[in-house]
C-alpha cells in the first residue's frame, strides 16, 4: 500500500489509486473535467494540475493518471500547481459563451465552480470566440455545442462504456464537435447520461428545461421503479412538479448511470389524469367518507358471500411496506390475498425467490468479471436494460457471451455487446461454473426450467417482472399468498380489493371491484366502486427489493397534490369569479389535490375501519431489521435476514 | 454509388486487413478518387465496407486533412503555407492563384476546374514554394510558372 | 568521405534493385541470417550509439531492448514516415533515390526483434516514395530477402505500407498506432510504452526511416565504423541534413554528425542566397528553437545542439536572413502548429489559437506588453499537456523571445512591424 503526503497530510491508498483519488480519500478536491470515476483516465483536459516536490516524480503532473507511490510529496497548492489550473480555465473560457444566466446547467455545472476553484477571473484574450452549430438530438436532449470544454466525457461514455455508435467525436484541433453524424434522435437507450456526465451545459434535459435552478429542487434519494434492477435516483421536483431525474451513484446496482426509461418516463408522475380524490361509485367524495364506503363494501360483501370469495390483490408495483400490510388487512377480513394475479408469473417469481441465495444470486460485480455469460429467453434492454452494460464491461474483457433462443418479439435495441446465438443452453461452455452466469426472466418461467438453468452451476440473475416483485414473492411464501388466477378459476373469488395492481382483461371480467386503490388509471379504476388515489414513488416511503435480493429503502421527494404548474384557477382564484383573477388570489391551507396516501397507509387505515389494530410500523417481524436501511447506502442483500426455505 | 467492380476490391481490402478498420483510410481514399470528394453516400457505403456506423466512418474522415467532405473542383490545388515556403514567399503566391482563378482561400472556380486550399508542410521544402494540382507535386513556384501549371493541369 | 545512406543515390532516378545489389546491398541482412543472431544484431545497434533520426534522438539499441522478449502474441515494427514537420524532407529524399536501404534494416530490425510483420506508415504527398517501396517489397521477395523462411532460413518477415491520409500529429508515435489501427490519431497515454503495449496492444517499435535504413551499414560493417562517421568524438554515424530557406542551394545531403553548422550552409548549400545574411536559424525542423549567428560553430549533433538552446531534431534546417521578420516567422509557425493540433488536450487545442492571436495581434502592431508575459507563461505551461506536439510547438516561441526579444519589443513599441516596408 503506497504511503504518501498530499498538503501534508500523510495518506495509504491501495496500489493503482491515482493521486487525484487519494487526494479525494482525505477530502481534497482537485479540480478536474475529463476525469470521471466510471470512465478510463484520459488525462485530457490538464486541469487535475498538482506539484510533486519529492519523491520517486517531480514537478507538475496530471494527478488523474499518476498512480500514487511511495514516499510522494504532493502540493495541490503549489503556485506553479495553481497557475497551470487557472491557465487551463482561462483556456476553457477562451470560447466559452457567456451564457450562464440562460443555460439549464448553471448552480450545477462543474465549469461555474471550477472557474471560480480555478482563480481564473479576468479576460486577457480579445480574439474572436469560435462558435458551432447545434444539432437536433431528438426530443429528449438539447445540443448547445458553443458550450463545450471538450473534456471528452460524452463520447468516452457512449461509445466505449455504452457502446453506442451514432455519436462522437468529430475533426480536429480547435474544431472538434461532438455529435451525430446527421440530426435525429439519439439511439442509444443510455443517452440520458449524457445529460450527467457533460460538466457543462452542451447536453441538458429538454424535456424539464428551463424550469428552476438546482438550488430550487427539492431530492430525496430514489429507487427507479421501472422494473426489477432498481437504479439508484434522484429525482428533482418543483412545486410538487417533477422536472427531473438524475442517476444517483450506487457502485452496486447501477454505479453512476441510469437507463433511458428511468430518466425520461416521469410523466405519469404529473398527470393530471392521476386520480387525486377519492371517488365513490365515481364521483369525487372526501377521504374519510370513501374509507367508510369502501369499508362497507367489504363488510356487506363478506356477509351475503362469505370472505372467502373477495380477495385482497397487490402486485410487484406495491412497496414491501404495502405487500405487509396487504396480508394484514386480509387476516383482519378472514380472506384470501394475492401479489400475483397469473400463475405463469406467480411460479416464476416464487420458484425464483426459492433457487436464490447469497452463493448464487449474482451481484453486478460477478456480471462485470464472469466469463461466460448465457442469456436465456429474455430481452434484456427491456427487462433490465443496465445490466447489458455490465455485461459489456465482461465482454470488452474478453467475457464470451451467449444469447440462447434467439431474440424476443418485439426488441427495440439492439445489445451493446459481442455475443454468439446459440440454440439451448447446454451448447454454453460453462467451466465448471465458475465466473459464469445465467441472465433470463424469472416471470411466466417453470420452476423446473427455472431449476435446471440453476444447475448449470453458474451464478444467476432471474429478473422480476415488477420492481418489488421479489419482495413481494417473499411476502407471498411468508404470508401464503394465493395466485388470483388460480382462485377466480377455481370459482372461489367472486370480488377483489386491489391495491396498485394490475388484472389482464380476463380476470377483470369476472371478478367485481369492491374498491381500488392506485396512483394510475386503468380498467380496475373505472370499474371500482370506489377509488383510493395513493402517492407514486415520489411522494412515498418505501422498500423495494430488486432482482438479486438486494432491498434498498427510498424517500418522499415531495409532498402528495397537484403540481403547481397547470393548476386549475378555481384553486387560487376567487370561487364567486368566473375567470381567475391575478391578483389576489385566495389562499389555502391545504394542498390542492393532496388526498393521496402510501398504499400501504390506505390499507392500514382501512383496517381501522374494518376494526382492526392500528398499524404504525409496517416493518415488523423478521423484516423490521429494515427499519434502518439507510437510504444513501448500497442496500442491503436479504439472505440473512429470510431464507426461503424458512419462509415456506 | 459504386459499381460492383469497386465494392469487391474495397471489400478484399478491408478482408486483407488485420482489423477492419485498418483499411478505413484507404476505402476512404478509394471513394474520394470516385465521386471527386466523399460524400454522405460515400461515407455509407465506407461505414457498411468497414462494418462501421457512418458517424464512426465520420470520425475518421473529418480528421484528415486530404479527405474531402465538401464537393471540390476536379482538381484541389493545395498549396504549401508553412514556414520553409513562408520563407520563399508562399503568401505572394497564393495572392497570385487567388487572382488568377477568382476565388478565396476554400473556394472552387466557377467553371468548377479548381478548389484552393492551403495545406501544411509537403515534405517539398527544398523546392519551395510548393503546391500540388489534384496529386501532382509542383515546386519552385513563380508566378508565371503557376500560370503555366493551371493551363496545363486544365488540358491534362 | 563514407556516405552510408546516400552512396547507392543516382542522379534523377531510384537506384534499381540490380544496382543496389551489386554495391553491397542486402549483404548486411545475409550475414545477419546466416551467421548472426538476433541478440548479436541487436547488440550491434546498442553499441553503434545509433540515435533515433525521427526528431527526439532516443537510442535506438536502448529502445529495442525495452520490448519484452517473452511475451506471447505477434510484437510489431513500425516505420515512421508521417515526416510532416515543416522544414522536413530528408526521408523522402532518401526514399524517392534508394528504398532498399529500409527494406533491408527494417527486416533486419524484424529479424533482431523477433517481428513477423512490420508497417511502414506513409504521409499523404509521398506517393513516389510509396510506390517505389512497393516496388522493392516485390523484388525483395522475389529475391528471397523478405516474406516466407528468408534466404532459406525459418524466418518468415512481411513488410505492409499504410498510406495515410495528411496530419502532422500521425507522426508522434502512440498516434501513429491509432492512426494505424483505424481509430482517430490522438495519442496515447503513455505508460504503458508502446515497446510493452502498441499496435493491437502488442509490443510495438517505431523507428523513423532514415534510423532504420542505417541499420544494414551497421550490421555489415559494424558498430566502431558507424560511430568513427561522427565528427563529434561523442557522436555516432551520418545524419541527413535537409536545408530550406535564404540559402543559395536548397539541398538534402548526408553529412557526418557533427558538422558545424556553418560548414553546411557555406558548403553544400553554397552560403546565403544573393545578398542576403544570415539572422538565424532552426536547426531541427519546426518544433526546435531558434539558433544565431553565434551558434554557427555549434557541431550538429545532438548534445551541443542542446547545449546551445535547441535540438538536433530531424535535421531539417531553415534559414532565415535580415530580411525575415521573425515574430511573422513564429506566428507562421504557431499558425501551422495550431492547426494541426490534434484537439485532445485543453493546453495545446486552445493555448495555440491564443498564441497566434496574440503573435497575429503584435505582428500587426496592436501589441500589449503584457503580451510578451502571456506568452512566457504559455512557453511554461504548454509544457504539460499530453503529447510532444504543444511543447515543440513553443520551442520557436521560446527561442524567439530568447534571442529576439527586442525585434518583438520593437513591433509593440513601434506600433508596427519595423521589416515591413
Ligand atoms: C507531434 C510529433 C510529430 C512527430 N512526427 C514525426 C515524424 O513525422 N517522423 C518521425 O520519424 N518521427 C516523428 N515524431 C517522433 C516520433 O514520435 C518517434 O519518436 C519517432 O518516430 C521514433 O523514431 P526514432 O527513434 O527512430 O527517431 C513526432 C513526434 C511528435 C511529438
Ligand atoms: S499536445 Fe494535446 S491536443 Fe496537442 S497534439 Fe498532443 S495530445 Fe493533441
Ligand atoms: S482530470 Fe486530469 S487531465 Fe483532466
Amino acid at each position: 500500500m503506497p504511503k504518501l503526503i498530499i498538503d501534508d497530510i500523510p495518506v495509504e491508498v491501495p496500489p493503482g489509486t491515482s493521486v487525484l483519488e487519494a487526494a479525494r480519500s482525505v477530502g481534497i478536491t482537485i479540480p478536474h473535467f475529463c476525469y470521471h470515476p466510471a470512465l478510463a483516465i484520459a488525462a485530457a483536459c490538464r486541469l487535475c494540475a498538482v506539484k510533486l516536490l519529492d519523491g520517486p516524480v517531480k514537478g507538475i503532473q496530471m494527478s488523474c493518471s499518476l498512480p500514487a507511490q511511495d514516499g510522494m510529496v504532493v502540493s495541490t497548492t503549489d503556485p506553479d500547481a495553481l497557475k497551470m489550473r487557472s491557465l487551463v480555465i482561462e483556456w476553457l473560457m477562451l470560447n466559452h459563451p457567456h451564457d450562464c444566466p440562460v443555460c439549464d446547467e448553471g448552480g450545477e455545472c462543474l465549469l461555474q465552480d471550477f472557474t471560480i476553484a480555478g482563480g481564473h477571473s479576468r479576460r486577457r484574450y480579445v480574439g474572436k470566440k469560435r462558435t458551432f452549430q447545434n444539432q437536433y438530438l431528438g426530443e429528449r436532449i438539447h445540443h448547445e455545442m458553443n458550450r463545450c470544454i471538450e473534456c471528452y466525457r460524452c463520447v468516452r461514455f457512449y461509445q466505449e462504456y455504452a457502446g453506442g455508435t451514432d455519436f462522437g467525436v468529430t475533426g480536429s484541433a480547435g474544431r472538434v464537435y461532438f455529435g451525430r453524424f446527421a440530426e435525429g434522435a439519439l439511439e442509444s437507450p443510455f443517452s440520458g447520461n449524457l445529460v450527467d456526465i457533460c460538466p457543462t451545459g452542451v447536453f441538458t434535459d429538454k424535456t424539464g428545461r428551463f424550469r428552476a435552478r438546482y438550488w430550487d429542487y427539492e431530492f430525496a434519494p430514489a429507487v427507479c421503479q421501472h422494473c426489477s434492477v432498481g437504479c439508484n435516483t434522484s429525482p428533482q421536483n418543483f412545486q410538487r412538479e417533477l422536472i427531473k431525474i438524475v442517476a444517483r451513484r450506487n457502485d452496486q446496482v447501477n454505479g453512476w448511470f441510469i437507463c433511458d426509461r428511468g430518466r425520461f418516463d416521469k410523466e405519469y408522475l404529473n398527470s393530471p389524469q392521476r386520480p387525486r380524490d377519492p371517488e365513490i361509485g365515481g364521483a369525487p367524495g372526501e377521504y374519510r367518507l370513501a374509507l367508510e364506503a369502501a369499508a362497507n363494501r367489504i363488510s356487506e360483501f363478506c356477509l351475503q358471500n362469505g370472505a372467502a370469495s373477495l380477495a385482497f390483490v397487490g402486485s410487484g408495483r406495491l412497496s414491501l411496506e404495502g405487500c405487509l400490510v396487504l396480508a394484514e388487512l386480509a387476516r383482519v377480513v378472514g380472506a384470501p390475498f394475492c401479489y400475483f394475479t397469473e400463475s405463469a408469473a406467480a411460479q416464476g417469481s416464487l420458484a425464483a425467490v426459492r433457487l436464490l441465495n447469497e452463493q448464487n444470486a449474482a451481484r453486478v460485480r460477478d456480471i462485470e468479471k464472469a466469463e461466460c455469460i448465457a442469456l436465456f429467453e429474455l430481452d434484456l434492454m427491456e427487462e433490465g436494460a443496465m445490466l447489458s452494460l455490465a455485461i459489456r464491461k465482461a465482454s470488452l474483457a474478453g467475457a464470451q457471451v451467449f444469447r440462447v433462443g434467439g431474440a424476443r418479439e418485439g426488441e427495440k435495441h439492439p445489445l451493446p455487446f459481442r455475443y454468439q446465438e446459440v440454440a439451448t443452453v447446454d451448447e454454453v461452455p460453462f467451466e465448471g461454473g465458475s465466473k459464469g452466469v445465467v441472465i433470463c426472466g424469472a416471470g411466466g418461467k417453470s420452476p423446473e426450467l427455472l431449476s435446471y438453468l440453476a444447475s448449470s452451476g453458474a451464478k444467476l440473475v432471474m429478473l422480476q417482472p415488477g420492481p418489488n416483485a421479489f419482495g413481494a414473492a417473499l411476502v407471498s411464501l411468508e404470508r401464503k399468498g394465493a395466485t388470483l388466477s388460480d382462485l377466480v378459476e377455481s370459482g372461489q373469488i367472486k370480488a377483489v380489493v386491489c391495491f396498485e395492481a394490475d388484472l389482464p382483461p380476463w380476470l377483470l371480467e369476472r371478478v367485481e371491484v369492491l374498491a381500488c386503490a392506485d396512483w394510475k388509471r386503468g380498467g380496475l379504476t373505472e370499474k371500482a366502486s370506489v377509488l383510493l388515489p395513493t402517492t407514486t414513488w415520489v411522494e412515498s416511503n418505501g422498500t423495494s427489493i430488486n432482482y438479486e435480493g438486494r432491498a434498498q429503502r427510498f424517500l418522499r421527494s415531495r409532498p402528495a397534490g397537484l403540481p403547481l404548474k397547470g393548476l386549475d384557477p378555481k384553486y387560487y382564484s376567487s370561487e364567486t369569479e368566473a375567470v381567475a383573477l391575478h391578483p389576489p388570489r385566495v389562499h389555502r391551507n391545504y394542498i390542492p389535490g393532496g388526498a393521496e396516501r402510501e398504499a400501504w397507509r390506505v390499507m392500514a387505515d382501512l383496517m381501522l375501519e374494518l376494526g382492526g389494530e392500528p398499524v404504525n410500523e409496517p416493518l415488523t417481524g423478521r423484516w423490521g431489521k429494515l427499519r434502518d436501511l439507510d437510504p444513501e447506502g448500497e442496500g442491503v442483500r436479504i439472505y440473512d435476514l429470510v431464507s426461503a426455505q424458512d419462509l415456506s | 454509388m459504386i459499381s460492383e467492380e469497386l465494392k469487391k476490391s474495397l471489400a478484399e481490402r478491408v478482408a486483407g486487413a488485420i482489423t477492419p478498420r485498418e483499411a478505413t483510410v484507404d476505402v476512404m481514399k478509394e471513394l474520394q478518387a470516385h465521386y471527386g470528394w466523399l460524400t454522405d453516400e460515400a461515407v455509407g457505403e465506407a461505414a457498411s465496407l468497414l462494418g462501421l456506423s457512418p458517424l464512426q466512418v465520420e470520425e475518421l474522415a473529418t480528421f484528415y486533412e486530404m479527405i474531402y467532405r465538401r464537393p471540390v473542383g476536379k482538381k484541389v490545388i493545395h498549396v504549401c503555407d508553412s514556414i520553409s515556403c513562408w520563407c520563399a514567399d508562399c503568401d505572394g503566391i497564393i495572392a497570385h492563384l487567388k487572382k488568377r482563378l477568382g476565388v478565396e482561400l476554400g473556394g472552387t472556380t466557377a467553371d468548377g476546374m479548381y478548389t484552393l486550399l492551403p495545406c501544411a508542410c509537403m515534405g517539398r521544402c527544398g523546392d519551395s514554394p510548393a503546391m500540388s494540382v489534384g496529386g501532382t507535386p509542383y515546386g519552385h513556384l513563380t508566378p508565371h510558372l503557376v500560370d503555366e501549371i493551371l493551363e496545363k493541369e486544365r488540358r491534362a | 568521405m563514407d556516405l552510408p545512406l546516400f552512396r547507392h543515390n543516382r542522379r534523377d532516378r531510384s537506384v534499381a534493385f540490380k544496382e543496389y545489389r551489386s554495391e553491397g546491398g542486402f549483404e548486411a541482412l545475409k550475414r545477419a541470417i546466416t551467421g548472426m543472431t538476433p541478440a548479436e544484431v541487436q547488440q550491434t545497434v546498442i553499441d553503434s550509439g545509433l540515435r533515433g533520426r525521427g526528431g527526439a534522438g532516443f537510442p535506438t539499441g536502448k529502445k529495442w531492448s525495452f520490448v519484452p522478449r517473452d511475451l506471447p502474441g505477434p510484437r510489431w515494427i513500425i516505420c515512421n514516415c508521417d515526416e510532416m514537420e515543416p522544414g522536413t524532407y530528408k526521408d523522402r529524399v532518401l526514399l524517392e533515390h534508394n528504398p532498399y536501404s529500409l527494406i533491408e534494416g527494417m527486416t533486419l530490425a524484424c529479424y533482431a526483434l523477433g517481428v513477423r510483420h512490420g508497417f511502414i506508415f506513409i504521409r499523404k504527398g509521398y506517393e513516389q516514395a510509396a510506390e517505389n517501396l512497393a516496388r522493392a517489397i516485390d523484388e525483395a521477395k522475389k529475391e528471397g530477402f523478405l516474406g516466407e523462411r528468408i534466404l532459406g532460413s525459418e524466418h518468415s518477415i512481411d513488410i505492409d505500407l499504410h498510406l495515410s491520409a495528411g496530419r502532422y500529429i500521425c507522426g508522434e508515435e502512440t498516434a501513429l498506432i491509432n492512426a494505424l489501427e483505424g481509430k482517430r490519431p490522438n495519442p496515447r497515454q503513455k505508460p504503458p510504452f508502446p515497446a510493452v503495449k502498441g499496435l493491437w496492444a502488442g509490443p510495438t517499435v517505431v523507428n523513423n526511416v532514415e534510423t532504420l535504413a542505417n541499420i544494414p551499414g551497421i550490421v555489415v560493417r559494424g558498430a566502431a565504423w558507424f560511430k568513427g562517421l561522427s565528427m563529434n568524438p561523442e557522436g555516432a554515424g551520418s545524419k541527413l541534413f535537409c536545408v530550406s530557406g535564404s540559402v543559395k542551394d536548397r539541398a538534402c545531403v548526408e553529412l557526418p554528425i557533427g558538422i558545424p553548422l556553418a560548414d553546411i550552409i557555406d558548403g553544400p548549400c553554397g552560403g546565403m542566397r544573393l545578398g542576403k545574411r544570415f539572422k538565424a536559424c532552426i536547426p531541427g525542423g519546426a518544433s526546435t528553437q531558434f539558433l544565431t549567428a553565434e551558434h554557427l560553430k555549434v557541431p550538429m549533433d545532438y548534445d551541443p545542439v542542446a547545449k546551445a538552446g535547441s535540438r538536433l531534431g530531424s535535421g531539417g534546417i531553415i534559414v532565415f536572413d535580415q530580411d525575415h521578420c521573425l515574430v511573422e516567422a513564429t506566428l507562421n509557425l504557431i499558425t501551422f502548429f495550431a492547426r494541426e493540433s490534434c484537439g485532445w488536450c485543453t493546453p495545446c487545442r486552445e493555448g495555440l489559437p491564443y498564441v497566434k492571436e496574440i503573435l497575429a495581434r503584435i505582428e500587426a502592431g496592436y501589441g500589449k506588453e503584457d503580451d510578451i508575459d502571456i506568452l512566457r507563461e504559455h512557453i511554461k505551461y504548454l509544457n504539460y499537456s499530453f503529447c510532444a506536439l504543444a511543447p515543440g510547438a513553443m520551442a520557436p516561441l521560446d527561442g524567439l523571445l530568447r534571442h529576439f526579444e527586442d525585434e518583438v519589443r520593437e513591433h509593440i513599441v513601434k506600433k508596427k512591424c519595423p521589416l515591413k516596408k
